[in-house]
């Protein structure tokens, strides 16, 4: 194919790509890492010279902010009353149950919002970065059916819809052998989970509601998070190697996400 | 043992836990109260998560250093490179011990030959 024409084409493909851009809005970009990290800042000495450097957290607003567009949200899901003792066991024993503590992947929702979204006409692409690996998520948008048989997985199998400016993702179809939370949030394999995602501004705004009939007295929806664009490219996470937990006197634990 | 000393001067300041990062508290792993500083040549630096790890030659012995994790020092502007350059060579490490006294810390300061060092510091209010 000559340039030009290659030109020409990919022009055309770009105005398809702008029209639809202008006809919901944009998500797509690169947005701010949010899982925690260590409340450290780093003192840098270089010939008797300190300078101090401290991680951007990402968070254009404090979580308890109120966030314009936000759904009410409490800050713990409602287990029912057959489930307390098993909560409060995986709570009290975090630090040995926790899958995500030992390299496993926290799935949807407890890996928060994306940090890259490809936002295209008849689908949408989210890229992570994890601790455990760098998922992505193909979330179709051409109003086809959740798939009949997908295998269920870590991050489900998901279907976007844009309403009224406001992207929902309805997620289905996840292994029960993970935790939606921090805390000993376990489920079963009804988990349905449907994240919001909006535009706030510059920002990105991202809230989740987890339902599961067989744990939990009622969905649950969690609190938002405002997510700052960021021009930090994304780069391979390193290989997770646990070794601590067999150096653990206690089950001391606290609260990371 | 000349080149493992208890050191409780700055370091003590910023004990007490919740502002390490680990999948655990880190008092269930490390003695939090006092610090130690220990000096031998860096052998080998892996770049892994959740922690990231040292290993030093101390007159023989092979000590092991964890710190925060990959994405953390990252976004600090530190890359892997700021401590693999200093393989072969001296460097001083202040942390807190394994409560199983192995040999194995956290890493909280690292000075190398050059004169460069690098500390964690508790942020304001956190």
């Amino acid at each position: 194919m000559k340039p030009r024409y290659l030109r020409t084409l990919l022009a055309v493909a770009g105005m398809a790509v702008g029209a639809f851009a202008q006809a919901h809005p944009d998500l797509s970009g690169v947005w701010s890492f949010t899982i925690d990290l260590p409340p450290t800042k780093l003192k840098v000495e270089n010939d008797g010279k300190a300078d101090f450097k401290v991680i951007d957290r990402g968070l254009a607003a404090p979580r308890d902010a109120v966030v314009k567009g936000a759904l009410p949200f409490t800050k713990e899901p409602a287990y029912k009353p057959e489930f307390q003792a098993k909560i409060k066991y995986l709570f009290d024993h975090e630090s040995k149950e926790d899958p995500v503590f030992y390299c496993g992947k926290p799935g949807v929702p407890r890996i928060g919002p994306p940090r890259k979204i490809v936002q295209l006409p008849k689908e949408t692409i989210f890229f992570y970065e994890d601790i455990s690996g760098d998922p992505y998520r193909i979330i179709p948008t051409d109003g086809r059916a959740h798939r009949k048989n997908g295998n269920p997985t870590s991050y489900g199998d998901s279907l976007g819809r844009w309403e009224n400016g406001v992207f929902v993702v309805d997620v289905t179809n996840f292994l029960e052998d993970g935790w939606f939370g921090e805390g000993g949030y376990f489920h079963s394999d009804a988990l349905h989970v449907t994240e919001r995602f909006w535009r706030d501004g510059a920002n990105l705004v991202w809230q989740a509601t987890v339902e599961d009939p067989k744990v939990l007295s009622a969905p649950w929806t969690m609190a938002p998070k405002v997510v700052k664009p960021s021009t930090d490219p994304l780069e391979e996470s390193p290989r997770c190697i646990e070794t601590d937990s067999k150096l653990l006197v206690n089950d001391d634990h606290h609260q990371q996400r | 043992m000349k080149q493992i000393g208890i050191i409780c001067l700055a370091l003590a300041v910023f004990l007490g836990g919740g502002w390490l990062w680990a999948h655990h508290s880190p008092s269930a792993e490390f003695d939090m109260s006092k610090s130690f500083s220990v000096s031998g040549t860096l052998t080998k630096v892996d770049w892994i998560n959740p922690h990231i790890m040292m290993l030093l030659d101390v007159n023989g012995e092979e000590w092991k250093f964890e710190s925060n994790p990959p994405a953390w020092f990252r976004r600090v502007g530190i890359a892997r490179a700021d401590f693999a350059d200093a393989i072969g060579q001296k460097i001083s490490v202040d942390g807190v011990r394994a409560r199983d006294g192995s040999k194995f810390g956290y890493m909280l300061r690292a000075k190398f030959a050059s004169g460069r060092a690098l500390e964690l510091v508790r942020e304001e209010g956190k």
